[in-house]
């Protein structure tokens, strides 16, 4: 069975649209949109409101190849994109004529954009979508998915997540991303209500809908967490929450804490996930009774996956059923498919005793500090916890310094320095310490440390 | 006692724009320098430059600057032109 037709079948659905507080049923967006029956590309702008929710299933229940892109993408970004890749329909909310393309109402509220001149490239009919490894640089490298990929990625999620029928699920993170696509899918084919939304948690409209819709599920990475910290989200019970996911990097220790408390006080579930788009989303998780006893675990396999660790060079390996097809640079990569089950996921890790995984950090965030092997990921951790959960972020330079990034103002860099000693007997004099007003981020919210490492 | 001024000079350094830039309407999301990452960094540089602590309920409404200088209000901070 097709991803659609999972999501079809699940006919109790409602999408409500919270900027007018409408609910249309599944079924309403069956063929709703006149679209070519041919293979070929459609650019979605994706801003995870009811437009686009509609577009893309549309698009899920045809021969097109989904490409999903952030409706956020810089406009110049966006034009390199098209140029190079010719789709045959773009849909962006926030553009109302493309040169080269014809705007067509395709219905009361979207219009979408085709292509005056047919593209001439074969695409493999494997390839169900494109997502970009980014989403943010305008990088013409997308990982190719099947169907097949995403179906499998989401059975293996509804194994182990509670998802249940009467469910109401938040958009709040990006369907473009991974991980929200992993949220949109699953929950699609099992919950019972989805809110298209872009407000964001620090917007008052999120939290009335979050109220007045009787949301039972929260998702976020790491900063989107100790946001949420912030904002003494965990300081009162939500009546309606019933569990949370991340994905995204480990929690550290003293807000992982913080959360095992809310958890247990109030009785809701929380499940830590490891996941890369290459994997079609998820690959392990964290059951929430090993949250404090596996607290940096990224845990087990999902179902119908396996790890492997090299032997040579530690690098986490995957195999499983939603393993990608290969990545496109250009259209001439969209011919072909690359069938495989085997994953090089460019992580470090190690395995327990219990067999519980650990990421030890990323092959390329390693350094060389006075020829000692340093994990930057363990240091930048080993600091957060020292230092109460400040968000701090650690790169090298040039395998001479070490370089500890904050953002707060009252830090003191002794302070930072003596941490470093004591626990990992760093050299105060190859440490050195930077306060930055604001932390760079990736638009999915994760580090951005080219950004941090061009500026140090 | 603070002036309206001192205001504009701690959100334009949170934000890392100039105070110039800085207008009563600029509202939340509506630039790329005030988004979430930001907006936390506001609470924080507030909370030092008026030894306040901001709840999480204000932190919410604090959707524009003019939001900002009348949740200030509530917080004591006296503001002249």
């Amino acid at each position: 069975m097709s991803l659609y037709d999972l999501i079809q079948k699940n006919s109790n659905l409602f999408f409500i649209d919270a900027q007018t507080g409408h609910a249309v049923s599944i079924k309403s967006f069956h063929q709703s949109l006149p679209i070519d029956d041919r293979q070929g590309l459609v650019f979605i702008y994706n801003d995870n409101l009811i437009g686009s929710v509609e577009v893309l299933l549309n698009f899920m229940n045809s021969r097109f190849t989904i490409v999903l892109l952030s409706a956020q993408l810089h406009p110049s970004f966006k034009q390199n994109l098209e140029a190079l890749y010719t789709p045959y329909y773009i849909y962006d909310p926030g553009r109302t004529a493309i040169f080269g393309y014809n705007t067509i109402a395709t219905s009361l509220s979207i219009q979408l954009m085709k292509r005056k001149t047919l593209p001439e490239y074969y695409i493999h009919s494997n390839i169900k979508m494109l997502l970009s490894t980014s989403g943010t640089t305008g990088s013409p490298k997308f990982v190719k998915l099947s169907d097949d990929n995403l179906v499998q990625n989401a059975w293996s999620i509804l194994d182990y997540m509670p998802i249940q029928s009467d469910d109401v699920v938040p958009l709040n993170v990006p369907v473009v991303f991974v991980y929200g696509l992993s949220i949109f899918t699953t929950n699609c084919m099992a919950a019972g209500t989805i809110v298209c939304t872009n407000n964001d948690m620090l917007q008052p409209a999120f939290w009335s809908d979050f109220t007045k819709y009787n949301c039972s599920t929260i998702g976020g990475v790491p900063y989107v967490y100790e946001m949420l910290h912030r904002i003494g989200f965990f300081r009162k019970n939500h009546p309606s929450l019933r569990y949370m996911t991340q994905t995204g990097g480990i929690l550290n220790q003293a807000l992982r804490n913080e959360i095992v408390k809310y958890i247990s006080t109030y009785n809701k579930q929380f499940f830590a996930q490891y996941g890369q788009t290459e994997a079609a989303g998820r690959m392990a998780y964290l059951p929430q009774e090993d949250l404090l006893t596996k607290a940096a675990s990224i845990g087990q396999p999902i179902k119908n996956g396996r790890f492997e660790i090299d032997e040579q060079t530690s690098e986490l390996i995957y195999y499983g059923p939603n393993v990608f097809g290969g990545y496109a640079n250009t259209p001439d990569d969209l011919s072909s498919w690359h069938e495989t089950n085997k994953l090089y996921t460019g992580d470090v890790a190690r395995q327990d005793e219990d067999g519980y995984y650990y990421i030890t950090g990323r092959i390329k965030r390693i350094i060389k500090l006075f020829g000692t092997r340093l994990n930057l990921d363990e240091v930048e951790l080993i600091l957060k916890n020292a230092l109460g959960g400040q968000t701090v972020v650690c790169t090298g330079i040039n395998d001479k310094y070490l370089l500890v990034s904050h953002v707060n103002d009252q830090l003191e860099e002794a302070t930072i320095k003596k941490v470093l000693q004591e626990k990992l007997q760093i050299n105060p004099v190859s440490v050195q310490v930077k306060y930055i007003p604001t932390m760079p981020l990736t638009p999915n919210g994760k580090i951005d440390y080219s950004t941090l490492m061009m500026h140090a | 006692m603070h002036t309206q001024q001192q205001v504009e000079e701690v959100i334009a350094k949170a934000f890392g724009i100039t105070p110039n830039d800085i207008t009563d309407e600029l509202e939340y999301q509506s630039i790329p320098e005030w988004d979430s990452v930001s907006h936390l960094v506001l609470v924080t540089e507030l909370e030092t430059a008026y030894g306040i602590s901001i709840e999480m309920e204000d932190v919410l409404t604090m959707g524009s600057v003019a939001k900002v200088k009348e949740l200030l209000k509530k917080y004591n901070v006296e503001q002249v032109a």
